[in-house]
């Protein structure tokens, strides 16, 4: 996907040391992304967390055992993005206006081999029909449109604020949004600051200015596809585990 | 009357026997028909797949039954367009069994799709790079042009070629059989590739994702060359088990022996670019960083399986029927077709459940499945809906023309 | 399509894909179209009954296919590949023209026993036809094909006027559960038909002066080809266990159907009288 560097690139970077593994930035993009409860049959392969936290362990004894959280979403490849080019039906697309890796759900027919082509597990099908329990279809959110059975989702980056908060610019004159104006649910949801978002583009912004410290790190970044969602951590074991390549740190066999 | 639909020249077992032997593929079919209307109307949480394991049972039958049918355009190919006359005793059957493969595929990706009737956006705005996109349109195309090339064989049944009509469209159709399989080859070398593409460019599974020739992945010729391999070999299979089943000489020994020639020449040069290919994988996987060694860290899938669909099912098929001693022992010969064809049918499945089972992530687990019974129900239906079509088609139609002039000498 | 498709681009490879699909259904639609026209061409020209021999014919085995000219020795052995249509056969003339420079004496001696008479020709499906002074054929069946069905349960002639082709249907013969065809000698109008009583069953007005009767068989080649064709049935009708025993040089039995009931006489008269 060409990029173009004048518009803006959004990013996220988030700090794991920060994060306490509340799980507020996984209910908060449900409620805002309108995501049903899951089916009293659903597990956790089968239920659509747009946002998943992962808990890493150093695996030592106490008293020197450490553990992290990792919030793990899309992870907005920039290039060679897996999902778009695999899907036969352009429902998926790379907005070249945000950086954002949109997912059109009605174009969908729910082959899943976006979600056999992304390495993050980002992706989610809709194996039940949605069901609101009586009384809380109240609780939509009137900018998010619902899904269907039998197609894929995943996170956006909260497109709808984007949407609205380019609507309001426009609505007073204005060309461009400051950053401020449009966080995800995730990280204005979250307790301790752990989630920051903005522009990649602008060197100045928070995101930009956190990816160059030496404490970021990305998913694999070896696949080359530029993952627009930064890790923070000063705790050398957190970089030794994801930096250990895939598979060979297998600790045997269970169901993931 | 049933009689009377029998090719002349050729005995049929008795009809109450026929449909004792028809009876347990109707049942396996129905009970697959009604695991297909719960998956329909209830969606695929009647499967056991999931968001980690998006593609399961279907997919690899559906790969494997498409390599298998690839006698259909390979024959068909040898026949009309590299004129081998020889094998103009099997394209019937090879027709036909491509025909079967292919919409059981179909209608097997009907069911695995969450919203099938959204099937032809494809058509409407493909993503022209995707795979998925090149295998739709090649095997939706490849699929009508299988259902005109068993029609002929449909209308030359015995009862149905009194009609003239029926009789003249046959014979205008059949001199256009060229036309036909030059689309069809076409088709199929596109179809087969993409299949292979599929997984050769996930560039988020190193396990599968392999560098571009061109632009496909070496994948892409991989698939194509081994469906070519093994099309002959599964030709040769089910004539030999047909003739079995039905205790009957189908094809003169010359033409078995030709198709496992054929199968042979190709196979070991498949195997030579698939072992360069392997290489090369390692190579590059190891270049990313990676440890080529930890894809096969997990027991149920360590270096043994590259080993046995290499050399056990690839290089030992592929020497034994090129020798000319093996083919004229048709013991030897069907089992060196067996062979062949299980290196396929285990290399798609490596291919599709492999690539799934591995670990991402670094701090990702392996994943295990195990199909649900409606998709094991779904798969036997299509075996079953195989064997019925393929039952009939060998009671009332000549899928062996040889077989009469074998009986009456 | 195209401009009605939300951000349809007109990129090189949205160009390349497409175009190859279209080029593809295009494809498969005109071989559609053309079969359908030339079917419907064919069927208003009333070829059908031509196509039917020619469509049979490349289903019949190579043995009922040999060439007439293996009969008269000049072969060993010859395939037909030509419809047994020895008028357009460039093969036959050449050696027609030689087989005049030294006429073959009749061999009797080759006939196992049926009534062959040689005032009249043979077409390959064991009819015979031989013109009337008022220059109408009579069809009739030979020797051979009357011994091997007999006596047939019913008879399904063609109605008057239908217009016959060379090799195409004549009339069908019921003999139990299984129909026969009869083959055609000639082209013409059907003007009489008849129950076979008096040895005949079709009289028919040829279409044109240019009576075409090249193709059937004649004088010489008779007699080694019912020899091959007795050979042919005692092929069927040999003890499977045995195998082929020799004649035992009595006449041929008036019935062979009514002789051999356990036989696969479908099969039979399938091979022997052209009906695959």
């Amino acid at each position: 996907m060409e990029t173009n560097h004048t518009s803006p690139r959004y990013g996220m970077v988030i700090d794991v040391d920060r994060c306490t593994g509340c799980g507020n930035c996984m209910v908060a993009c449900a409620v805002e992304n309108n995501v049903p409860p899951a089916d009293p049959k659903a597990t956790e392969r089968t239920g659509t967390t747009w946002m998943r936290v992962s808990k890493l362990e150093n695996g030592l004894p106490f008293p020197e055992n450490r553990s992290v959280y990792l919030p793990v979403s899309c992870q907005q490849c920039d290039h060679h993005t897996p999902c778009v080019s695999v899907c036969p039906q352009n429902a998926v697309e790379y907005d070249t206006e945000s950086g954002i890796v949109a997912q059109i759900p009605v174009r969908c027919f729910g082959c899943r081999y976006c979600v056999t082509a992304c390495p993050y597990h980002a992706r989610y099908y809709n194996w039940w029909d949605p069901v609101w329990p009586e009384g809380m279809e109240k609780t939509l959110n009137p900018d998010v449109s619902t899904r269907m059975r039998g197609v894929v989702e995943k996170c956006n980056f909260c497109h709808g604020r984007l949407q609205a908060a380019r609507a309001k610019a426009a609505a007073e004159g204005r060309r461009t949004i400051a950053d401020a104006e449009y966080v995800p649910a995730c990280g204005e949801s979250c307790p301790t600051h752990a989630i920051h978002f903005g522009n990649l583009s602008d060197p100045n912004s928070d995101v930009s200015m956190l990816s160059k410290d030496k404490r970021a790190f990305r998913l694999l970044e070896e696949l080359g596809t530029e993952p627009k969602v930064y890790f923070l951590s000063e705790q050398d074991w957190v970089h030794a585990i994801v930096k250990n390549k895939i598979s060979t740190e297998l600790k045997g066999h269970g169901n993931g | 009357m049933d009689k009377q639909l029998i090719s002349r020249g050729t005995s049929r077992t008795p009809l109450p026997r026929f449909m004792l032997w028809i009876l347990p593929w109707v049942a396996m079919l129905g009970i697959g028909l009604y695991a297909i209307f719960l998956c329909l109307s209830k969606g695929l949480n009647q499967t056991n797949m999931d968001n980690r394991f998006s593609f399961g049972l279907w997919i690899y039958l559906d790969l494997t039954v498409i390599a298998l049918g690839a006698g259909a355009f390979f024959t068909g190919f040898l026949l009309y367009i590299l004129k081998r006359k020889e094998l103009k005793a099997v394209i019937n059957s090879a027709v036909t069994i491509g025909f079967i493969c292919y919409s059981g595929a179909v209608a097997v990706l009907a069911v695995d799709v969450g919203q099938p009737l959204r099937a032809w956006f494809t058509f409407w705005h493909p993503n022209v790079h995707s795979m998925l996109a090149e295998v739709t349109f090649c095997i939706t195309c490849y699929l009508i042009v299988l259902i005109i090339e068993y029609i002929p064989v449909v209308l030359k049944n015995r009862r149905i070629k009194n009609v003239p009509s029926m009789l003249v469209f046959e014979f205008e159709l059949h001199k256009l059989m060229v036309v036909l399989a030059a689309v069809g080859t076409f088709l199929s070398f596109f179809h087969q590739g993409s299949l292979g593409g599929l997984y050769g460019v996930l560039v988020g599974r190193p396990f599968a994702f392999r560098p571009a020739l061109g632009i496909w992945p070496t994948t892409f010729f991989l698939f194509i060359i081994s469906a070519a391999a093994v099309g002959p070999s599964f030709i040769l299979l089910t004539t030999w088990l047909t003739s079995k089943i039905s205790r009957k000489q189908l094809v003169k020994p010359e033409v078995l022996q030709d198709l496992g020639k054929i199968s042979g020449s190709i196979l070991i040069f498949y195997i030579i670019l698939k072992t360069v290919d392997t290489i090369f994988w390692i190579n590059s996987v190891h270049a990313l960083g990676f440890s080529p060694a930890g894809f096969f860290r997990i027991q149920e899938f360590g270096t043994w399986i590259l080993f046995l669909e290499i050399v056990v099912l690839g290089l030992v098929p592929a020497i034994l029927l090129l020798s000319n001693r093996v083919r004229q022992n048709t013991t030897l010969l069907v089992l060196s077709a067996t062979l062949a064809c299980a290196g396929i049918v285990l290399n798609r499945y490596v291919m599709t459940i492999q690539t799934l089972a591995l670990p991402t992530l670094p701090f990702d687990q392996f994943l295990s499945y195990s199909p649900s019974w409606q998709e094991v129900a779904t798969f036997l239906a299509v075996i079953a809906y195989g064997m019925l079509v393929y039952s009939f088609s060998f009671r009332y139609l000549t899928l062996f023309p040889q077989e009469r002039e074998i009986q009456s000498v | 399509m195209l401009s009605l498709v939300f951000a349809y681009a007109w990129s090189t490879g949205n160009i390349i894909f497409l175009g190859a699909f279209f080029t593809i259904v295009a494809i498969i639609v005109a071989t559609l179209v053309t079969t359908t026209l030339r079917t419907l061409r064919a069927l208003r020209a009333n070829a059908a009954e031509a196509i039917r021999w020619k469509s049979d014919f490349h289903d019949m085995p190579s043995s009922s296919r040999t060439c007439r000219h293996v009969f008269t020795g000049e072969f060993e052995r010859r395939v037909c590949n030509n419809e047994f249509n020895c008028n357009g056969c460039e093969q036959h003339a050449l050696l027609l023209a030689q087989q005049n420079a030294a006429a073959m004496p009749v061999n009797a001696q080759m006939n196992p026993g049926f009534a062959l008479p040689l005032d009249r020709l043979y077409s390959r499906g064991h009819t015979w036809t031989k013109q009337n002074t008022d220059g109408t054929y009579v069809i009739g069946v030979d020797d051979f094909a009357a011994r091997l069905i007999g006596t047939p349960s019913a008879i399904d002639l063609p109605a008057i006027g239908t217009r016959l082709s060379i090799n195409g249907s004549a009339w069908n013969f019921k003999k139990g559960e299984t129909s026969v065809r009869m083959l055609s000698p000639l082209e013409g109008e059907v003007v009489e038909t008849s129950d076979g009583a008096q040895g005949w069953y079709l009289r028919v007005q040829p279409l044109s002066a240019d009576v075409k009767t090249g193709h059937l068989l004649r004088g010489a080649e008779v007699g080694p080809w019912i020899q091959r064709e007795f050979d042919r049935l005692q092929n069927y009708l040999a003890d499977p266990k045995i195998g082929l025993t020799l004649p035992d040089g009595g006449m041929p039995v008036r019935d062979f159907t009514a002789e051999f009931p356990e036989k696969d006489w479908d099969a039979i008269y399938s091979t022997l009288l052209l009906e695959p």
